[in-house]
């Protein structure tokens, strides 16, 4: 049989890429189409009709003064976690591969708060902060304010993700010959130099990515948003998406609540794949 | 050619999935509905505090009446969880939801069972235009729950409940023993806001009213009223400091121990207290105030949690029969009343069923109940209302706003909110 004939590569194709390729349309793209269409009815979640209504969900998605709010406040919390996140994770991967001693085991004490999840995570901080700082400190609960109920997200947020970015720039470090860090020092690089100017760009490629998913995953932000703060003090800390599954399913809007989500998606991806091309235009190889 | 084959079949193991898949919702239905000649129905359950009790008692009646019953729990939002239920066309045969649910998935969703039997022995049963369809599990109230340990520690008198007549009474006795205040949502704008409405002799009229601007609620005496109580609670707050991140769990505790006097709150908070080491002189008074319209002897509340049977074609006429014989067991089988009585400690909705209330709080409403003592809940409030007002009266709560920017957000509120269709 020929190799390069049509029917054949398609034959191959659905042997390696067909299982995946299937389960992929069945429980991404189906339900994302579907979503769409969900978009544009005025179903309540519940009943058995579904009427249509056109794009009047985008126009009063547009005109809900509380989901901007709730953007807003999801940009602001974004631009915090993710730059905190990145330094921390930097400084971190930095020092544990410096050679110090037990440093696998930092490496993986780092990563361990990434492993429970985010539900669980968020009970744990808020008995800290609603219990165990109030009785160590004497004050008020840093919960009980909008300013530091946001800072309470900010905080655990990098907490549950320095480690795990850590390890991509653990790998990014890692990548880097340790031949060109030698030649620039013998060209009479600082050691901030020659990590400024050569380790750093030549580990773009982890930037971009450590970034791209923080943004990715702090857009998105429910489960810690849920169990540790549940949106209060009055609502003050409602993220987007809990002001999108309010909306669908609390307040029984599930038409309203799927245009919202997918103008989330879409400002997310907006933000994503910017920040991707533009990242990835600046790439050097070694 | 095996290659070929090969590939024919994986595409056909493909093709197969995904065919089954798009079925697999639809084929369940029926699968579930007799296994081994035997019927089966499934039963939601959204009161957490009583699932253990659920599932011993579905194996018992299983085992007892030859039908089997299978008892499932959902910690999502009752409507939440029924629509995936109904988008898989695979419903559950009986579910219990809260009343509102029931006037919203009635019409499409429910079986009518005016002619039951059990119709005429309830007050709290839902009809809508005239037709039966929601069966009431329990009776729920709410009111000042307090403990008389606290009280007579404070005052070194034993407490009598019905001694508290008037705001002057309670502010006394609260100033002494101290006041706890849940800082949930749900609490302030669901139970406390609520009451403003459900003690007016017309909410809907008076809804009505603050949304036309006939009726001012900064003016209006009960709303007024009622605040005052509620600051009285606010004032003597165990953690009036920080109040917003004070959590129910603790205030609860503080409670049942007697550490505090007085909580807002109703007979399911029991489910929270006696985890603790909790008092047996508890009890329920009303929410006194001064406006003088009978509503400081009474408590507010009524049928909470209904039980409601599927109507699809997804569900057999035979799974309907059991489903109603398993209601009319809860209500007429000695073993269905003292499940729902002393297993599950719940407050009976039903006038046949004589058994004593087992739990402190549950015989104080009972005791309303049975004189008549309730005003009855207000069960059409939009479903935005309590996340909406709670986080204002959360606002209120914290000193963020005082009274007046506080009836100001409400009617902004309901300037676009709009009442359920009933």
């Amino acid at each position: 049989m020929k190799q390069n004939k049509l029917s054949y590569k398609i034959q191959q194709y659905l042997i390696f890429g067909g299982p995946g390729t299937a389960l992929f349309l069945a429980v991404v793209i189906v339900p994302f189409i579907y979503g769409l269409y969900l978009t544009l009815t005025s179903w309540d979640g519940v009943s058995a009709t579904k009427t249509f209504v056109g794009l009047q969900n985008f126009a009063s998605a547009f005109s809900d003064a509380e989901y901007w709010k709730a953007m807003l406040r999801t940009v602001i919390y974004s631009v915090f976690a993710v730059v905190l996140i990145n330094v921390v994770s930097f400084a971190l991967a930095f020092l544990v591969t410096r050679g110090i001693k037990g440093q696998n085991f930092f490496r993986a004490g780092f990563f361990v708060p990434n492993l429970i999840g985010g539900i669980v995570l968020g009970y744990v901080w808020k008995f800290v902060f609603n219990r165990a700082f109030v009785a160590i400190f004497g004050t008020t609960s840093l919960l009980s304010s909008t300013e530091g109920a946001l800072f309470c997200l900010i905080l655990v947020s990098v907490w549950q993700y320095a480690g795990y970015m850590m390890l991509i720039y653990v790998a990014g470090f890692m990548s880097v010959s340790k031949d060109v860090e030698e030649a620039s020092r013998i060209d009479g690089c600082t050691s901030a130099q020659a990590m400024r100017n050569v380790t750093i760009p030549l580990m773009r490629s982890s930037f971009v990515q450590c970034i791209f998913l923080s943004i990715t995953r702090c857009f998105v932000v429910y489960d810690v948003n849920l169990s540790l703060t549940n949106g209060e003090p009055f609502n003050s800390s409602v993220m987007a998406a809990m002001h999108v599954y309010n909306q669908a399913f609390t307040y029984k809007n599930y038409g309203l609540g799927q245009s919202e989500a997918v103008i989330l998606f879409a400002v997310c991806a907006i933000v994503g794949v910017t920040q991707v091309l533009i990242g990835k235009r600046g790439e050097v190889e070694a | 050619m095996k290659k070929r084959v090969l590939a024919i079949l994986l595409v056909l193991v493909l093709a197969l999935t995904v065919v089954l898949t798009a079925c697999g919702g639809s084929g369940s239905g029926d699968g579930g509905s007799s296994s081994g000649g035997k019927v089966a129905i499934t039963i939601f359950n959204s009161k957490m505090e009583i699932q253990s009790q659920m599932e011993e008692m579905a194996t018992k009646y299983s085992a007892d009446k030859g039908v089997d019953v299978e008892v499932y729990y959902s910690s999502d939002t009752v409507a939440a969880h029924l629509s995936t239920r109904y988008a898989s066309n695979d419903p559950y045969t009986i579910s219990m939801v809260d009343a509102k649910d029931v006037y919203s998935l009635a019409a499409d969703h429910a079986v009518d069972l005016s002619d039951q039997d059990w119709v005429k022995d309830t007050t709290q049963a839902i009809a809508i235009d005239g037709k039966t369809y929601g069966f009431p599990v329990c009776v729920e109230a709410r009111g000042i729950i307090y403990n008389a340990d606290a009280v007579k520690k404070a005052t070194g008198e034993d407490f009598d409940p019905a001694s508290v007549k008037t705001i002057d009474d309670f502010k006394a006795l609260a100033e002494k023993t101290g006041t706890g205040v849940m800082k949930e949502d749900w609490s302030l704008a669901a139970h406390y806001l609520a009451e403003v409405y459900e003690q007016h002799d017309d909410p809907d009229a008076f809804i009505a009213g603050i949304k036309d601007g006939s009726i001012k609620l900064a003016d209006d005496e009960k709303f007024n009223a009622l605040m005052d109580t509620f600051d009285v609670l606010k004032a003597n707050n165990y953690a009036k400091d920080s109040a917003i991140s004070a959590e129910r769990e603790v205030t609860e505790q503080k409670l049942a121990e007697g550490e505090i006097g007085f909580m807002f709150g109703g007979n399911w908070d029991w489910s929270v207290i006696n985890a603790y080491e909790y008092s047996e002189n508890m009890g329920i008074i009303p929410v006194v105030n001064s406006v003088d319209d009978g509503s400081s002897e009474k408590l507010v509340g009524g049928g909470s949690k209904y039980f409601f049977i599927d109507s699809s074609d997804n569900t057999t006429d035979d799974q309907r029969q059991a489903a109603k014989d398993f209601l009319n067991w809860l209500v007429y089988d000695e073993e269905g009343q003292d499940f729902i009585v002393n297993k599950c400690a719940l407050v009976p909705a039903y006038s046949n069923i004589t058994l004593d209330v087992q739990d402190p709080l549950g015989a104080s409403v009972k005791k309303f109940a049975d004189a008549g003592a309730l005003i009855p809940n207000y069960n059409y409030l939009p479903d935005d209302h309590y996340a909406k007002c709670g986080a204002i009266f959360q606002k209120y709560l914290a000193d963020e706003i005082d009274r007046a920017a506080f009836a100001q957000e409400i009617t902004d509120y309901w300037s676009t909110a709009e009442v359920g269709e009933h």
